[in-house]
């Protein structure tokens, strides 16, 4: 009844294969803008001056209160067209399905990760704090040297859940006509009229990357323990 | 350190231990998703369920689209759909699905009928049975004027827009190699994207072609829908293979509505003069269930 070989060799094949890449890509490209943007937006929420404090909480409840679906149609149907005309054609020209839908996963991953970032900086004791601006560093400086090396050890982690999230998230741009994994099985599937092996493939590849990740997560986290205070 | 080592390696063995039950359990689960229930003749079934549940698209106007002043569901196919639930003598019950879904939910006996904009096609005769052809389009391309595309060939190598899992998508890859096709969840989402310009082109069949380029009303003058049909499609209802009384009752209102004038009403109201098509003849008859080529 299954004839996994349709998908494991083939036109069928390269397709998934050339979907797979392209779901790493995007949720390699998202977690590299997803994470120096969640740290910044961390350090606004946590920032001694309050309307920082207000944008950090601004940029964080707009957007992990709103669906990702919702973001991903927004990205593509919506915000381009308020750019100006001149600007707006070239964009389309390029993968503009391919772009909208790394900007909405990066904010979307941004705003999760940097409620964990700033649980992260919140363990540190305030005393670290104060010792570090008693040394006569300032905000910035005691961030960079005392806290953050410390907190982004206890975020790790809440962060591999996040990446975890991210990649199988990639899978929604399905929706905005990015040619990923599942969008990928869902050619094959209407191509070959065989729904299992494609998604069989799919779920697989999705199971194999995820353990991939928590396997790498697990040795960080052995290979640099937190450091017990 | 030396004092956290069991608590790491119980963590470790918890990890392992779930992974041992949970892999099992998740192949378990998903090959009983697949598996389908045996059942007896399905129009005995629709009978004793009262209903019969009918799968359209609902954005494919006039097939089947929500009229916007009264929110109902109408339409051509919608109209055949439930003269064969009252012939069966039970309540029609439309349930909406994406293009890409149909043949799986008829498969799995979600729906019992589909009336979804189908296309009949020597492929998918292996997959469901079809009803007599309810209706033969060509399937178009529309363009923007400003893109100056005047035929079908100069797609080569542009961005082309149209729905996913329809019989679109294969034919414009058939009619123009190296065309870069990009899908969307309905074809309203692909032709909007046309619109605003993400691609040069949008497929479908005319029908829905034609009516979407009425729907532009006056901004349709920097539109062209290009001459050539990329390929003929007689669309039918889809039935679950192997179902002889329910394809039976099916075909059998189909003649009747052909017999009684009946069909050559439906195919006015929606296609008529009156409507935005504004299709003068009618030039196939529901009398035929094999296809060409």
């Amino acid at each position: 009844m299954f004839d996994l070989s349709l998908v494991l060799s083939g036109r069928y094949q390269e397709l998934l294969l050339a979907g797979l890449l392209l779901s790493l890509e995007l949720a390699a490209a998202a977690l590299a803008c997803a994470l120096p943007l969640a740290l910044v937006v961390a350090l606004l929420r946590l920032a001694p001056v309050r309307p920082l404090r207000w944008a950090g909480s601004a940029f964080v409840e707009s957007i992990r209160n709103v669906p990702l679906l919702a973001h991903m149609l927004f990205w593509y149907f919506g915000a381009p067209e308020m750019l100006p005309a001149a600007l707006k054609q070239r964009l389309y020209e390029g993968n503009v399905e391919a772009l909208s839908a790394l900007i909405a996963l990066t904010l979307y991953t941004a705003a999760f990760m940097a409620e964990d970032i700033r649980s992260g900086i919140r363990a540190i004791p305030p005393v670290q704090f104060e010792a570090g601006r008693s040394l006569g560093l300032g905000y910035l400086a005691t961030m960079r040297l005392v806290i953050l090396p410390q907190a982004l050890r206890i975020t790790v982690p809440p962060l591999i859940s996040q990446t975890l999230n991210l990649w199988k998230n990639t899978s929604i741009a399905t929706v905005i006509g990015v040619g990923e994994l599942m969008y990928q099985a869902a050619q094959v599937e209407s191509a070959s009229f065989r729904s299992f092996e494609p998604f069989a493939f799919a779920t697989a590849s999705y199971l194999t990357v995820s353990l991939l990740i928590t396997a790498v997560a697990a040795w960080y986290q052995r290979r640099y323990p937190v450091r017990t205070t | 350190m030396r004092a956290r080592r069991p608590l790491v390696t119980l963590i470790d063995d918890t990890r392992k231990m779930n992974l041992r039950i949970l892999l099992p359990a998740a192949i378990v689960a998903a090959l009983s998703l697949v598996a389908l229930a045996a059942r007896a003749d399905q129009l005995a079934d629709i009978r004793s369920r009262g209903e019969m549940v009918i799968g359209v698209l609902g954005t494919d106007e006039p097939n089947s689209f929500i009229d916007p002043k009264t929110r109902e569901l109408v339409g051509y196919e919608v109209d055949i759909a439930s003269a064969i639930a009252r012939q069966i003598g039970v309540k029609p019950v439309f349930k909406q699905l994406a293009v890409a879904a149909r043949i799986p939910e008829l498969q799995q006996g979600r729906v019992d009928l589909l009336a979804a904009s189908l296309t009949h096609t020597r492929e998918r005769e292996a997959q469901v049975d079809f009803s007599l052809t309810i209706f033969v389009t060509g399937q178009k391309v529309l363009v923007k004027k400003e893109s100056g595309i005047t035929s079908v060939a100069q797609l080569a190598g542009r961005k082309v827009l149209t729905v996913k899992g329809g019989t679109q998508d294969p034919n414009i890859r058939k009619a123009v190699p190296g065309v870069n096709v990009v899908t969307f969840e309905n074809a309203q989402q692909a032709f909007l994207a046309l619109q605003q310009g993400k691609g040069v082109a949008y497929v479908n069949d005319e029908v829905s072609l034609i009516d979407d380029f009425a729907k532009l009303g006056a901004a349709n003058a920097g539109y062209r829908i290009l001459p050539e049909n990329i390929s003929i499609e007689p669309l039918a209802l889809g039935l679950r293979k192997n179902e002889p009384g329910l394809k039976a009752a099916v075909d059998g209102t189909l003649r009747d509505l052909e017999r009684s004038g009946e069909a050559d009403k439906l195919f006015l109201k929606w296609f008529g003069p009156s409507t935005r098509l504004k299709f003068e003849k009618r030039d196939f008859k529901f009398d035929r269930d094999r296809i060409d080529g």
